[in-house]
């Protein structure tokens, strides 16, 4: 299978990118934002696909702590 | 040896002579006796004992003059008399003690400055010599060009070079670092002065990144863009040279993978050695800055 061109790869990061507007909109309400999601999976190579939710996920996560939301447990003070 | 009033035998000898040992005890015992009956005399003997041996000398002045001698005390007494002249200290003055000194310190200086510089001198040309060394044999290889070409990096010498290492099937990051790298060669393209950079891509992916396929991948960015592709094991030779990691990661069902792998952008000097590298943090005009400091900076090792 050949490499997205150039075309295709801008075709799969815009769709990506209105998904992920979608989501913000949202709050990451998967359900509202079908439409969009089976748009950008018919854009990109399906490893795209699935490394860009990783990708959203761990971005999320990024946000989350640096604005402190995780605590370190008081059970991790024994292991 | 004769006795004067009230002194110690020892201690009169050593006031009349110049040079009796033990001289410090000697010191010491004329010291001790002339607290016993002090007058200006007195004082200005120990005073001049307090100078060191150099005013020693001039403690003959306070020798008395009906001191019996014995042979021994006579001889060193014409000797004093000698070696202190008419009973005037007459050595160099201090204006030429002190000239003296400082031309010997300036001359042991010189010498210590001159060893540093020669040993400075050695190092250097060691260094030069190991990296003419490394600018030949490091970081070599033998890949095949987009069109087909074999390629080694000494067909580089003589050219600044920016090499990104990934992989046309790569989502986001390889596209985002390689439209910065040619945005950098292209703000230097911009300046007339500066020497041409030639930007090449190496995969890291081998087994899917044949010749056709990276023409056509670099063909997207830059008309001057090299992709360079080969075997699997001149791929792992030439990663090992640069220190890249890359690692393929598990297939799915369309046999596609994406190959996780380390980014960065390397400059290589005109003679071919690794002279920077800028990760992800870097932008465009920050890496052009760093080129043209290193390119102000060169200095050929090898012609």
């Amino acid at each position: 299978m050949a490499a997205p061109s150039m075309k295709e790869r801008r075709v799969c990061w815009g769709a990506r990118d209105l998904y992920w507007q979608c989501l913000d909109e949202h709050e990451e309400d998967a359900a509202r934002c079908g439409q969009l999601r089976s748009s950008f999976e018919a854009s990109c190579p399906q490893q795209w696909i699935k490394y860009f939710d990783k990708r959203r996920d761990y971005l999320k996560f990024k946000e989350k702590f640096e604005a402190g939301q995780f605590q370190p447990s008081k059970s991790t003070e024994n292991s | 040896m004769g006795r004067a009033l009230g002194g110690a035998p020892r201690a009169r000898d050593c006031r009349g002579g110049l040079i009796r040992l033990p001289t410090h005890t000697c010191g010491v015992l004329v010291r001790l006796q002339r607290i016993w009956s002090f007058d200006s005399r007195n004082f200005r003997s120990m005073l001049l004992l307090s100078l060191g041996p150099k005013a020693w000398p001039r403690l003959s002045q306070f020798k008395p003059r009906i001191l019996p001698r014995s042979r021994e005390g006579e001889f060193l007494h014409a000797w004093s008399r000698n070696l202190s002249g008419q009973n005037q200290p007459r050595g160099p003055g201090l204006r030429t003690r002190l000239l003296i000194t400082t031309l010997f310190g300036a001359g042991l200086g010189g010498a210590w400055m001159a060893a540093k510089a020669e040993k400075e001198q050695r190092q250097r040309q060691q260094r030069t010599e190991a990296l003419r060394q490394a600018a030949v044999g490091q970081g070599d290889f033998s890949l095949l060009d987009h069109q087909g070409q074999p390629r080694c990096k000494a067909d580089f010498r003589g050219q600044w070079v920016l090499i990104y290492f990934g992989f046309t099937h790569c989502p986001d990051i390889c596209p985002d670092e390689l439209e910065k790298l040619v945005q950098v060669v292209k703000q230097l393209e911009a300046e007339p002065y500066l020497p041409m950079v030639q930007p090449v891509f190496i995969t890291v992916d081998p087994a899917r990144d044949d010749v056709a396929a990276m023409a056509r991948y670099v063909k997207d960015f830059h008309p001057r863009l090299l992709g360079l592709t080969g075997s699997t094991e001149q791929v792992a030779q030439v990663s090992r040279s640069y220190r890249v990691y890359y690692s393929a990661g598990p297939k799915d069902e369309d046999q596609d993978y994406i190959v996780d792998h380390s980014i960065a952008i390397y400059l290589l000097n005109p003679d071919g050695l690794f002279t920077d590298y800028y990760n992800r943090s870097r932008s465009a005009e920050q890496i052009a800055d760093s080129v043209r400091r290193h390119m102000a900076a060169f200095h050929s090792i090898l012609s």
